[in-house]
């Protein structure tokens, strides 16, 4: 620690723009990962929600239902398909309304629609879905967040290939700032380097000093990063709040596992902070390893 | 025991820096190696550091072939040599004791070794006193001193010396020339130069180069350039 404090205070601009660059991709793969990680939550959430609704004319037979239903789970398109007859969206509606009685003496189950809730194995089924609901007799009203699902699915597709784009060209930006900047610090010590490998110094020997000043600055960086990151999302959180007031909570499935990321927890946070130490500190060791290729010739 | 057998080493440009030189250096043998700027004397040197590779010949050092271009035991070589320049070369940023102990920081050494060595070594050049001290408080003579401490700690047991009196007065050279007296014997050194006064001095044997080829092999001393 002694020795990377030494090497930090002798060279610092170096170091400091080192720092810098690093703080700049850390910060901003911390947005985008976290950005990224809230619209394929949102698009998760999406896909658990009944879908499309199709709302039958009161006089629909059972059996005729039934048949619509039975074709749907057939096409191979279909999840899951919630029946709801008329009794049970009374139901509902008494619940929904239970304090306007006004309301409850105007409706009995008679003019309440039966209805289906489809849930499609992918929101891409759900134009198909409708559409075949629509051709079908009986039908009074088919509904489904068509404009959102799409929507949603284009801005995540935009971001994805967007942000892979942008990220590769940060991570490349930094590796190559990194290494000319070590290539600065190390030119100062070429012939410390060259005595070190004239008395039989390891490779690795010769690196460490490097490659631990390089972590250390990545892992700073990415302390600083995340500790703006958290001021930021604590700032937003009111805004954050109303925006999700209607979602329970926001999950991911990171291996089979589903990490849960609104409401904001402490371990999707711990998360965040591994994946951004972690970052920080492969970019720097990267970049040190590939400075001190080029004085290890001797 | 090092070993060259017809040694030649020729630059890409063309230019021969060594033309079958060949010679035998026992264990613990002194031996100077003269001749005037571009004989060959710093080729041989780096010949057997393994900084340069014969372009033909053979180079046997304890045992090792090292002539292979792809030769792997580069470092452990290396950790046998201990090498001194005219230049010193040595860390400003590390005080004297840190300078010597580098030489067995590298090879692994416990922190307890170290220190006994490294003063050990300083006793031997005369710098006890000076563990503590920064190199830009030293003058030439103490550095070539602290040079030669980090060359023959440890079991570094082949010196080579590459004009380590050349940025050195006449006094102070004699000063450094009584630690390698002090050393004859027990270590295996090569001590190029051409300081005729100090060759002739030692009456050891000597390695006439001239233009990459050695013109003669003195068994003790007396040689003019």
């Amino acid at each position: 620690m002694k020795e990377i404090w030494t090497s930090i205070r002798r060279t610092p601009y170096q170091s400091l723009s080192a720092f810098l660059i690093l703080f700049f991709t850390l910060f901003l793969s911390l947005m985008l990962f976290v950005s990224l990680t809230f619209l394929y939550s949102s698009l998760n959430y999406l896909e658990t929600k009944p879908q499309v609704t199709v709302y039958f004319q009161t006089k629909t037979p059972e059996t005729q239902i039934f048949k619509v239903r039975d074709e749907l789970m057939n096409s191979g398109k279909v999840l899951n398909i919630k029946y709801t007859n008329q009794n049970e969206a009374f139901n509902i509606y008494k619940q929904d309304n239970k304090d306007n009685p006004l309301l409850l003496e105007m409706v009995s189950a008679d003019i309440l629609p039966p209805s289906l809730e489809i849930y499609a194995k992918k929101p891409i089924f759900l134009p198909e879905i409708a559409e075949y609901l629509k051709k079908q007799g009986d039908i009074d009203e088919v509904q489904y967040e068509k404009n959102i699902v799409e929507k949603l699915l284009i801005l995540t597709n935009t971001i994805r290939k967007t942000s892979l784009i942008f990220f590769s060209y940060l991570i490349l930006m930094s590796i190559v700032v990194l290494t000319t900047t070590i290539l600065f610090k190390i030119a100062l010590k070429e012939s410390e380097i060259t005595l070190l490998r004239l008395i039989g110094a390891t490779n690795f020997y010769i690196r460490k000093p490097y490659i631990m000043e390089s972590l250390f600055l990545g892992i700073s960086a990415s302390i600083l990063s995340f500790g703006i990151f958290v001021l930021l999302v604590l700032y937003l959180n009111p805004f954050l709040a109303s925006y999700f007031k209607s979602i329970s909570s926001l999950s991911v499935n990171v291996f089979n596992y589903p990490l849960i990321i609104w409401p904001l927890n402490y371990i999707f946070f711990t998360i965040v902070f591994v994946f951004s130490s972690v970052f920080g500190a492969v970019i720097a060791s990267v970049a040190s390893y590939i400075a001190t290729n080029k004085y290890l010739t001797v | 025991m090092i070993t060259f057998d017809k040694v030649t080493k020729k630059f890409p440009l063309g230019n021969t820096a060594l033309c079958e030189v060949s010679f035998e250096i026992d264990d613990n043998q002194f031996v100077f190696l003269v001749g005037q700027s571009g004989a060959g004397k710093t080729s041989i040197l780096k010949m057997i550091t393994k900084e340069l590779a014969p372009s033909s010949g053979t180079i046997i050092i304890d045992d090792m072939d090292i002539t292979d271009k792809n030769f792997s035991q580069k470092i452990n070589l290396r950790r046998k040599i201990g090498i001194i320049f005219q230049d010193f070369k040595i860390l400003i940023d590390k005080n004297i004791f840190e300078n010597i102990a580098v030489s067995l920081k590298v090879v692994g050494a416990e922190q307890s070794l170290i220190k006994s060595e490294v003063r050990r070594v300083l006793e031997l050049v005369g710098l006890s006193k000076k563990e503590k001290v920064f190199p830009l408080q030293l003058s030439a003579g103490e550095l070539q001193r602290v040079a030669i401490a980090r060359a023959v700690i440890g079991d570094r047991n082949i010196i080579l010396a590459d004009e380590p009196t050349g940025n050195l007065d006449p006094k102070t050279s004699w000063d450094i020339m009584k630690i390698f007296k002090k050393l004859e014997g027990k270590r295996t050194i090569i001590f190029a130069t051409h300081n005729t006064d100090i060759v002739n001095s030692f009456q050891k044997r000597v390695l006439v180069l001239k233009e990459g080829k050695i013109i003669k092999d003195l068994k003790k001393g007396g040689y003019e350039l």
